[in-house]
Parts: structure tokens; sequence; C-alpha cells
């Protein structure tokens, strides 16, 4: 009951948080988010699969690209766009999942970055496909409507951010009942013996394409809100170095959690905005600095080799396991303490 | 009634055959052991049988049906179960969810019901939770049933995985090496508890050990496997006596006696300091403690066999000593100097080389460039004349790269480059392996040119009789550590001793007390699966009844049905 209560509250203020920000602040919060599902996507296939992707993005992008064509195209309503988004993602997840039944580790890692360079070059981004994707200035979306409510970009922006919460967390939920059933279990037996697994009887070509399917269906459902937060299709944010950083970042974070996933999300979004924005003035008055956006991914790298020297289970898989014992400890203590009573 | 049936199975890994043409019938309810020196091929058909690798030719049925086509997973749904020689569980789930997984795979759960936490997905997680739990309290491993796997000493973890497979209510059970890695009593521990599982989950066991003390005891039948053939097939008892067995085992009996000289050297040595001395060494891998309390010595020149069955611990404690594994306990000196826990480069720099297992060549490298970086590494003008001067062979295949010789020619760049480096101590790990007799036989004339220029070698053989020709001691392991030591003469001379540390005959004696012992706790696990039917006062009754009368509860529980019976 207190969970419940304590989780109300901090949703209540998560979704509260950005109100009275300006739209800048408005729009990373809801980036973060969408982010935040990109990490989530990785966290299902490397934290319980065991599976490298390096093309996490490029889900995300077709996701983005397929609800955004939908709307311009045929005007739907935009939860059917969504829809369609992550069908495509989910789609392209399992024709990516078919070489990992193959491939294992750093093979594997560089035919996903592979897939995310053809799709960056040569699909959202080349002549040939300028009349389909809009090539790389992409194309407007605008006056989008979700169940018959407006979520525009620049006036209803917290609108979708909201809705992009509440998906966030009942995925967020779902996936923390997938490890302790019997499929995510399945999935973790792969993660730690494929070959044990298949000799109790797991099909591994099946949990393996539908662990990609379902990785891809989540990294596409965050995508597919990009359209609607962004006001248009582009592909920049889904080039090959986001992909990257999803894997960094969700790594520095904690490959096996949930709460990562947010963490990474807000950290992906934010942090790169408020240097920008912060990173130019004098120190005390006398030192001139400059810090640019730049200094987001040499931050990321250092703070990557900080992680895996002293966090070996990301930030927030340290945090929880230093919450765990010392509660235990406490507890211990307590019951030392009723004995010699 | 036969259940598995292998028909002509032949597999072929590059070159190498592997299994020729091996026919095997394992009848229901039978425990089926399969022997063999390494690399006979056992573990191969093994992964034949669990479909982890497609036979070249032949064929399996089992109950009937040909195995053929189908992926490992269907055979473990058909019944097939197995577990790994090097543990292969999940280590970062607990025990039960271990044993959950195969129950849920074969159960034909649904990911969306069960990230949904649906009613009939909850149902099933009883269930199967229920029923992890009856079988782990039959292998006494109910308290560990929220440990993490990893986390587990390793002769539980090999429990553990019996108990996995079993959780796949299985009719046949593959164990590859359970023994692996037990001392004594822990291995006839497993042989009773092996038994008894057959008895309570109806599974024939198809057995792949190298302790044969655990195969003699347990299993009804026996092939032996040797290069990938059926050697013979019997009762335990006759497989023991077989002369063929014993042969493909030690080697064969060599006539000759050793040359006089040798003996003389030895007197001379024995007054000499000892070059390498290993006091109370203690190694292993992870949470597997291999070997336990070694001492050993190597005096300068001399030539000293390790010999015991595979997995006594031989090759641990060659990398023990040269650095490659670092020691848990004890003290390795080195002509003098403390080497424990040095690193290896600066071991072998102080004279000290070790030819591993495998030989540790680079496959890509010409004979000649493999000889010219002895130079390099020991910082000093190697001449390589001299190498070829001991093996003109090499001289011949000087340009062709290390990788496309044959395995004796290979064998012979490792001693050549070992000889150059002119070491103190050379360690040989498995020289033979592989290889066939008569190669073996030029290996260790080869030898003698170590001890003919002071080279002193420990020697680590498969082919005991070839070893104890050449060597002038001889140490004998079992159960990681050291038996019995010796001269040569002494070991060789007791042939029962020597093969019955590969065969079983010696560690019976040892054995068979311990077997009383765990008795004990067999019966508590049955106990266990009683009070899942009986009622708890019927339950105490009978346990004080086996009390008073100083019988096992099992055996009263036999009378009581002869009597309803009657």
């Amino acid at each position: 009951m207190i969970r419940i209560c304590l989780a109300l509250v901090a949703f209540a203020l998560l979704a509260r948080l950005p109100v009275g920000f300006d739209v800048g602040f408005q729009f990373d919060a809801a980036l973060a988010v969408i982010w935040g599902f990109g990490l989530l996507s990785l966290v299902l296939l490397t934290g319980y699969v065991g599976q490298v992707s390096l093309c996490q993005a490029t889900f995300a992008g077709v996701g983005a690209y397929a609800a955004g064509m939908m709307f311009s195209t045929f005007h739907v309503d935009y939860g059917v766009a969504i829809a369609v988004g992550v069908l495509a993602a989910f789609t392209l997840g399992l024709v990516v999942g078919l070489p990992a039944l193959r491939l294992y580790g750093i093979t594997l890692a560089i035919v996903t970055l592979g897939i995310a360079l053809v799709f960056d070059r040569y699909v959202f981004q080349d002549h040939i496909f300028e009349w389909f994707t809009g090539g790389s200035g992409g194309w407007r979306v605008e006056g989008a409507t979700l169940f018959g409510l407006r979520m525009d970009s620049s006036r209803h922006l917290l609108a979708a951010y909201l809705v992009l919460l509440v998906l966030f967390c009942l995925v967020g939920l779902l996936m923390v009942n997938l490890h302790e059933s019997g499929a995510g279990r399945r999935f973790r037996a792969i993660r730690d013996s494929e070959l044990a697994a298949a000799t109790v009887g797991v099909n591994l070509t099946r949990y393996k394409l539908l662990a990609f399917g379902l990785s891809a269906a989540i990294a596409g459902l965050g995508g597919s809100f990009y359209p609607l937060v962004a006001g248009s299709v582009s592909p920049q944010p889904f080039w090959v170095f986001t992909s990257l950083q999803f894997a960094a970042i969700v790594v520095l974070m904690g490959v096996r959690y949930v709460p990562a996933a947010a963490l990474g999300g807000a950290f992906m979004s934010f942090v790169p905005d408020v240097l920008t924005r912060f990173g130019h003035g004098t120190l005390f008055n006398r030192y001139s600095y400059d810090i640019s956006y730049d200094w987001f991914q040499i931050a990321v790298g250092v703070l990557l080799i900080v992680q895996l020297i002293l966090l070996p289970d990301g930030v927030w898989g340290d945090l929880r396991g230093r919450v765990v014992n010392a509660r235990s400890a406490m507890r211990g203590f307590a019951s030392r303490r009723v004995k010699v009573a | 009634m036969t259940m598995l049936r292998v028909r002509d199975v032949s597999v072929r890994f590059g070159g190498i055959v592997a299994l020729d043409g091996v026919s095997l019938d394992l009848n229901r309810g039978e425990i089926l052991g399969l022997i063999g020196p390494n690399g006979a091929g056992k573990t191969t058909l093994f992964n034949c049988i669990s479909g982890v690798i497609t036979p070249e030719r032949g064929s399996i049925f089992f109950d009937r049906r040909s195995l053929k086509f189908a992926p490992p997973h269907e055979r473990a749904r058909m019944g097939i179960a197995r577990t790994f020689q090097n543990l292969q569980l999940w280590g970062s789930m607990t025990v039960q969810e271990n044993l959950t997984v195969p129950m849920d795979a074969l159960g034909g759960r649904n990911t969306f019901s069960d990230a949904l936490h649906l009613p009939f997905s909850a149902y099933a997680e009883r269930a199967s939770s229920e029923r992890a739990r009856a079988i782990l309290h039959a292998l006494d491993l109910g308290r560990h049933a929220g440990t993490l796997a990893a986390d587990l000493p390793a002769g539980v973890q090999r429990r553990v995985e019996i108990a996995r497979a079993l959780a796949m209510k299985p009719s046949l059970l593959l164990l590859d090496e359970p023994a692996a890695g037990l001392d004594g009593p822990e291995t006839s521990h497993l042989g009773e508890l092996l038994r008894a599982v057959r008895e309570r989950f109806h599974v024939s066991m198809l057995l792949v050990d190298h302790d044969m003390s655990l195969v003699m005891r347990v299993c009804d039948y026996v092939y032996v496997l040797d290069f990938g053939k059926v050697l013979a097939k019997g009762r335990p008892a006759a497989i023991r006596d077989d002369p063929k067995v014993i042969a493909a085992y030690l080697g064969e009996e060599s006539k000759e006696q050793p040359a006089k000289p040798q003996a003389t050297r030895t007197i001379a040595a024995r007054d000499e300091h000892p070059l390498l001395e290993v006091k109370n060494l203690a190694a292993g891998y992870g949470r597997l403690e291999v070997i336990r309390d070694v001492n050993l010595f190597v005096r300068p020149g001399e030539v000293v066999a390790c010999i015991g069955a595979n997995g006594a611990g031989k090759t641990t404690t060659l990398r023990a000593i040269s650095g490659m594994i670092r020691p848990r306990q004890g003290r390795v000196t080195f002509g003098g100097q403390d080497i424990t826990a040095s690193s290896p480069e600066r071991i072998s720099r102080l004279g000290l080389a070790h030819i591993p297992e495998g030989r540790g060549l680079f496959p890509r490298l010409s004979v000649e460039d493999t000889l010219r970086l002895v130079s390099n590494t020991t910082g000093r003008q190697a001449d390589i004349a001299e190498a070829y001067q001991h093996f003109p062979k090499l001289r011949e295949r000087r340009r062709q790269a290390v990788g496309t010789l044959s395995g004796g020619e290979q064998q012979m760049v490792a001693l050549a480059r070992a000889i150059l480096a002119r070491p103190r101590l050379v360690m040989v790990d498995e020289m033979s392996q592989g290889l066939a007799p008569t190669v073996v036989h030029q290996l260790f004339e080869i030898l003698r040119v170590f001890r003919d220029q002071g080279i002193a070698v420990l020697l680590v053989e498969q082919f005991v009789e070839a070893a104890l020709d050449v060597a002038d001691r001889a140490y004998v392991f079992g159960h990681g550590a050291i038996g019995h030591q010796g001269s040569a003469a002494e070991i060789r001379a007791d042939r029962k001793l020597v093969s019955g540390s590969y065969l079983g005959t010696a560690v019976d004696a040892v054995g068979a007390p311990a077997a009383n012992g765990n008795g004990h706790r067999i019966d508590h696990a049955l106990m266990e699966v009683v009070s899942v039917k009986v009622p708890a006062n019927l339950k105490r009754a009978l346990e004080e009844r086996a009390e008073t009368e100083g019988r096992s509860a099992g055996a009263v529980v036999m009378d009581l049905l002869e009597e309803v019976k009657r």
C-alpha cells in the first residue's frame, strides 16, 4: 500500500514537473521519455536476454517514420499511427533477430551496427528515397490528434508528455513482471547459458526472435511519439551515434534494471541541453569557459570508464544493491537488539 | 526394452575422426556407463544424442522415433535431459528458478500472459514452484532453494544440475562427468544418489565419467570407447579385467628394461638439493578446488612422472607451479627462490619451461620463426641449428606453418622450442595426447635428449607405461592429491596400484565406509517424499520403528509393503 502511494506521488511529481518551464525544457522532458523507451528496449534485449544490439535508434527511427507517414499521408488519428509505427519496428526487429540466431557478441554487435548505418545513410537520408522519406530535411507534422485530443508540438506538448509518461510506466511495469515470470526466466536462461537453455526445452529460435521483436517494438513505441513531440520527422535524432549512445548510457546506468532506463533517458536528454544553455560564461568573473554539446560525448565516455571500474552493475544497480544491503543490515541489527532485550 | 538405439554414428571435426561407426543400446531402467581415455569421443557422442551437434552418418532412435531432425529443445520435450561437464547452471538465478525454467518450457507458457501476470500464469507459476520444491527435497537441496546458483560450491552445483535435468520429467538422463571435481566421499555419495534417483524418478541414465570407482559401482553395463570406436562392452567387473581396456588406458606394457646408467644417475642425484619443491599446494578454478595438499619435488636432471586418472589434478598442479593460475595455499620454490604466485614470464625466465596441453604453439608462424622467437623472449641468441640437430625432421619442414604439421611434429616443435631456451626444468603436459602409439614412442626417445642435456623433466602423461620407462620417479595422483610415490621401477612393479588408480580398484576400499555414512541422508530424503503421501503420525511411527530396529526407514517400508501384500 505504502509502495503504491509512493509510486503515485512520484508519478504526480514527474507529471507536474515540466509545468511552468519554457518550451525547451518541456521538449526535453518529453524527449527524455522517448529516449527512455530506447534504453528500456536495451534493458530487455541486453539486460534480460543477453543479446547485443547497436541499432536501437534505428528501431525508434522506423517507428517515428512509419507513424509520421501514416499521419501525414492518411491523416488518421495519431493512435493508429502509433500502432503502425510499433508494428513496423516489431517487424524490423524480427528481421534483425534472424542473424542473431547464429551470431554472438562482437560479430552480432557489428552486424547490428551495419544495419544502423544502412538505415541512417541509405534509407533515412539518401536522395533516392527523398520522395519517400523527405531526405535529410525530413518533413513537418502538424495538427495531430490522439483519441480526439489535440496534441500539437507547440501548445499541447505537455499532454503528449503525460501520455508518454503513462505508457512508459506501464511498459516498465510489464517488464518488471516479465522478469519474474516464466518467459522472463527463459530469457534469463538464454543469457546465462544458451546451451543449457536449449537442452532443457527452451526454443532458442522463438525466444531470441521474440526478444528482438519486443525490444524493437518498445523502441519503436517511443520513436513513434517523436513526430508528435518535435512537430517534424528528420533523420538526425536517429542516426548511428544515438544507437551507440543508447548502448553506452544503458550500461552506465545499469543494463539489468528498468528504472535505470528512466534515469538514462533523463540524463541523455537534459544534460546536453543544460550544457549548451549554460555552458558559456566566466568562472569567478575571471576565466571564460565554453562548454558545448561535444562535452557531453566526452563526459559519457569518461563516466563509462569510471562506472565500469567503480560501479560494475551500473549507477542504478549499485545504488539498489547498497539500499538492499543497508536494509538487511538494519534488519539484522534490529533482530539482534530484540534478542539482547 | 531398448530405449535409446545408436547406430553407426560417425562425426568428423575437420580432419579428425571423433566418432567412427559407434553403435550402442540402452535399455529402459538401465544405468549405462560410457568410458574411455581422453579424446575417445565420449562427449561428442553425448552431444549427438542431445542434439547439440549433428552426426555425419548414422542414426539415433529414442523410443523408436528417429532423432535425425529434432532440434535440442524437441529432444528435451521427448524426455532426454542432460547435465554438463563444465557446469552450465544459470548463475544469476536462484536454484529454484533454475528448476522452474525447464518445467515452464515444457508447459508451453505464453509470454504475454506472463507479462500481464494473468491468473493462468499465476497458477502455473505456483504449480511449478511446488514441484521444484519436491525435487529439491528429494535431492537434499531444500535449504539451497533461494540461493543464487553461482554462489554454491561446485559439488552442490553438480547436484543442482541433476535436479534441473529431473525437473524436465525425463525418461533418459545423460550425465556428463558428474563426479568431476568431487573428492572420494563426495563421489561415493553421488553414486548412492544416482541409484536413488533412478528408483524414485524412473529414469534411465547414460553416464560418462573418468572416475572409474563411480562407473564400476553404479553402472549395470559399460561401453568403452577408444579413438572413436567401441573398444569393448560388458558388465563392469568384466570390463575392469579386460586387458584391451587396461591397455587403452595405460598404453602397452613395455618389455624392455630401463637402461642401467639411468639407475646410477638416480643414485648420484639423490644427494643433490631439489631444484623444484612444492609444499602443501592447493589450487582450483572459481569455486572448484581441484588440488589440495600436493607435495612433490624434482632434483636437477631428474625425470619425474605424474600419473593418475583424468581430473585427478595433474594439469592443475603444473599450472599452479608455472604461475598460470594462482595457488590458494602452499609454497613453490624453484632453484632456491620462492616463486609462489609469481608471474608466468618471470618464472619462465628463471628457467622453468611449461609445455601446456595442446602445446601452446602459434599455428600461423613457420617452424623457423617459432624457434627464432626464443631468442627474442630469452634475450639471448639461441642457435637454431642445435634444434635441427636434435630434430632432423624439423629442418625439412622449417618453412611450413606450424599449424599444418602433424600432431607429432608439432610436439617436436614445442620440445625444440623448450630446449633452445636452455631451461633447468621442463614441464610437459599430456605430450602424447591424440597421437598414434608409434609417434609417442619417438617422442619419449626425445625426452632422453633432455636428460642428456641435464635438463630436469616433470611429466604428466596418460601413457603410463611409456612414461614410467623414461622416468626416474613417479607420483600417482587421485582425487586432487598425491596417493602414492616412489621410484619408477617400484610404481611399475605395482601394476595393480597403477591400473587401480585409473580403473577404480584401489579407490573402492576407501569409498565403502563413506557410502554407508551417507546412506542415512538418502533415507532422510525418502522420508520427505513419503511425507507428501503419508499422514504425519504414520511417518513418525515409521521413523521410530526404523530407529528401534536399527534399520533404514526404506527397508521398513519395504517390509510393511510385503505385509500388506500378504
